[in-house]
């Protein structure tokens, strides 16, 4: 039974904007990255799954179950992320994510518990006893992502959860959304525009664009089409260029920095060759991946 | 991960235990409704409007007992009896202006929460529908409007029967008036609650909405006053249908079978039942108004 499947899911707001474009998917478990620039669909996709949303037309099924007629005995078993807040400031983060655990279906007692045990999952401690009001954003996301992990969902949905973060923040949630896919066993689906990201924790991508799918398949076939190694030169960028044209490698000259198109390991010893000939003054190597406009083109 | 907390991470552990459907579900977010109307589980500020207001409307109740006791003791208990003006049949409107003031306090902060701070998809994402949160909300919030409107009453029973000179004969002269003030307080708060909550469920900015609540209260029951001096036409009944106070003082006076305390109420003419009539319709139209607002929603 797949995770997710759906069938020429289709989503028309009033007014005619076409979120979704028959969407055809089949997704197994996994952390699946959901790829996409700003107003691609994604979050459309996630809250049509949750049945916050009505398709227009088309079919979805999460858990093996219709979204349209599994209602609150689907929900029980999803956790949803959402991008914006939500989180009443003169509450503390407990009693919330208590409360948000017995909407989710637990009891009373097992609420308390989980929610204790979840946010301590999350990193937060004695902030927890605190209304939310005073928290700072990456105590309010960790604090979204406890009340989507407390009822213990079998499909947790996350919509861009690393927004508003710092580079360190992000790297903690991004930890976060490895380990809940990986050590908890929940399947994942993270939706965000920044596609550096993403790949950092998910197995599986599926990118979309103006609510049409571009793409879905596993992370690896993707950074082989995607791959670039950016070499930056102090000077002769356009004769490190022409010697690596002439050693059969798809080159191209962006300022200071020459960038070769990576299918395999060969670029980087042919790179250095080409240097070390030609004596220049190597600043950095790196490998790159193409923005995501370049993904959908 | 990096945080000095995993130290003392034990490792994620699955739930395999129960877990409720809908219906407990929505009646556990009643009961928190019901518990966060008195402030409670919240900070000590949002205890003080609905427990102030609670208190008033419970102080003649209690004066109303201990005279009672005193004048009993004294000798001239019956007397007393007979011209209290602290009865069953005049509680509604002795309290009813505390009522609408604890609505109007409250409503708003129960309703308006949720869609300021953007709670709603987080509900609506689990195991409750829309409907069931807007009833759950609305049922928690009559729940607390009752108490506040029965509670007094049944002090005053319970004090009658304790004052008797026998509590037999006491609880027979208490026990028509039961059914009575418990009819009024379910109608009367279902009336006023649901006014509140159809108006706070719409206007998420809490100011704006304790105003209008206060106003959908106030400015028909005045402008009743104004047409029913000047004429007492169609018109004037129309408007007394209107205003919800007024309803609930018909409503009074057809149970316990006693003059309205209102001059537009009394000058309508309007028989009992019409009151009656226009409460029950206006609760189903209420809550059909406050169900709509959460089925359109984005959440």
């Amino acid at each position: 039974m797949p995770l997710i499947s759906t069938d020429a899911l289709t989503k028309r707001y009033p007014g005619g904007v076409t979120a979704l474009d028959g969407l055809t998917l089949e997704l197994e478990p996994g952390i699946i990255g959901l790829v996409g620039a700003n107003g691609a669909g994604k979050s459309t996709f996630l809250r049509i799954l949750l049945g916050l949303l009505e398709p227009t037309s088309g079919r979805a099924s999460v858990l093996g179950q219709d979204v349209r007629t599994g209602g609150t005995s689907l929900r029980r078993y999803l956790g949803y992320m959402p991008e914006s807040d939500s989180l009443p400031p003169d509450m503390t983060a407990t009693d919330f994510v208590g409360q948000m655990g017995r909407l989710s279906g637990l009891p009373a007692a097992a609420a308390r518990e989980r929610a204790a045990e979840v946010l301590r999952h999350v990193g937060l401690f004695e902030e927890r006893y605190r209304p939310m009001g005073g928290y700072s954003t990456g105590m309010k996301q960790r604090v979204k992502l406890a009340q989507a992990l407390v009822h213990d969902p079998r499909l947790l949905l996350l919509d861009e959860p690393t927004n508003g973060l710092d580079p360190a923040g992000r790297d903690e949630m991004l930890a976060l959304v490895q380990r809940t896919g990986t050590e908890f066993g929940i399947a994942v689906i993270v939706a965000s525009h920044l596609l550096g990201e993403i790949e950092r924790v998910c197995d599986f991508l599926v990118a979309i664009d103006a609510g049409r799918l571009i793409r879905a398949a596993p992370l690896g076939s993707f950074t082989e089409r995607t791959g670039m190694l950016a070499v930056e030169v102090e000077e002769g960028a356009t004769r490190l260029a022409e010697a690596l044209l002439r050693r059969g490698l798809a080159a191209t000259v962006d300022g200071r920095t020459v960038l070769v198109e990576l299918h395999d390991d060969r670029p980087w010893d042919l790179v250095r060759d080409a240097v070390a000939e030609l004596d220049l003054p190597l600043v950095r190597m790196e490998q790159r991946r193409r923005g995501l406009e370049e993904l959908f083109r | 991960m990096s945080s000095p907390g995993s130290i003392y991470d034990l490792g994620y552990q699955g739930y395999d235990g129960p877990r409720l459907g809908r219906l407990p579900v929505t009646l556990g977010l009643l009961r928190a409704t019901f518990r966060a109307a008195y402030g409670i589980g919240r900070g000590g500020r949002a205890k003080i409007a609905p427990f102030v207001l609670a208190g008033l409307g419970l102080l003649p109740a209690v004066l109303a007992v201990g005279i009672a006791a005193l004048a009993a003791q004294a000798g001239a208990g019956g007397a007393l009896a007979e011209a209290s003006p602290i009865r069953h049949e005049t509680y509604q409107s002795l309290t009813s202006t505390l009522i609408m003031l604890f609505c109007a306090a409250q409503a708003p902060e129960l309703f308006g929460r949720d869609q300021r701070y953007g709670v709603l998809p987080l509900f609506f994402s689990r195991v409750l529908t829309r409907t069931d949160y807007a009833l759950a909300r609305t049922g928690g919030l009559f729940l607390a409007v009752f108490l506040v409107s029965v509670v007094p009453q049944v002090v005053l029973t319970v004090g009658g029967i304790l004052a008797a000179a026998d509590p037999l004969t006491g609880f027979s002269d208490e026990a028509a008036d039961i059914p009575r003030y418990l009819a009024v307080s379910v109608l009367g708060a279902a009336m006023l609650s649901g006014v509140a909550a159809a108006i706070a469920a719409w206007t998420p900015r809490r100011a704006y909405a304790t105003a209008a609540i206060i106003a959908a209260f106030i400015i028909p029951s005045v402008v009743a006053i104004l047409v029913a001096e000047l004429a007492v036409g169609d018109l004037a009944r129309i408007i007394v249908l209107l205003s919800p106070g007024d309803i609930v003082d018909g409503l009074n006076a057809a149970v316990f079978g006693t003059f309205a305390d209102s001059p537009a109420v009394a000058a309508s003419g309007l028989p009992g039942w019409a009151f009656v009539v226009a409460a029950m319709l206006g609760i189903g139209g209420l809550l059909v108004i406050i169900v709509r607002r959460y089925q359109g929603i984005s959440g």
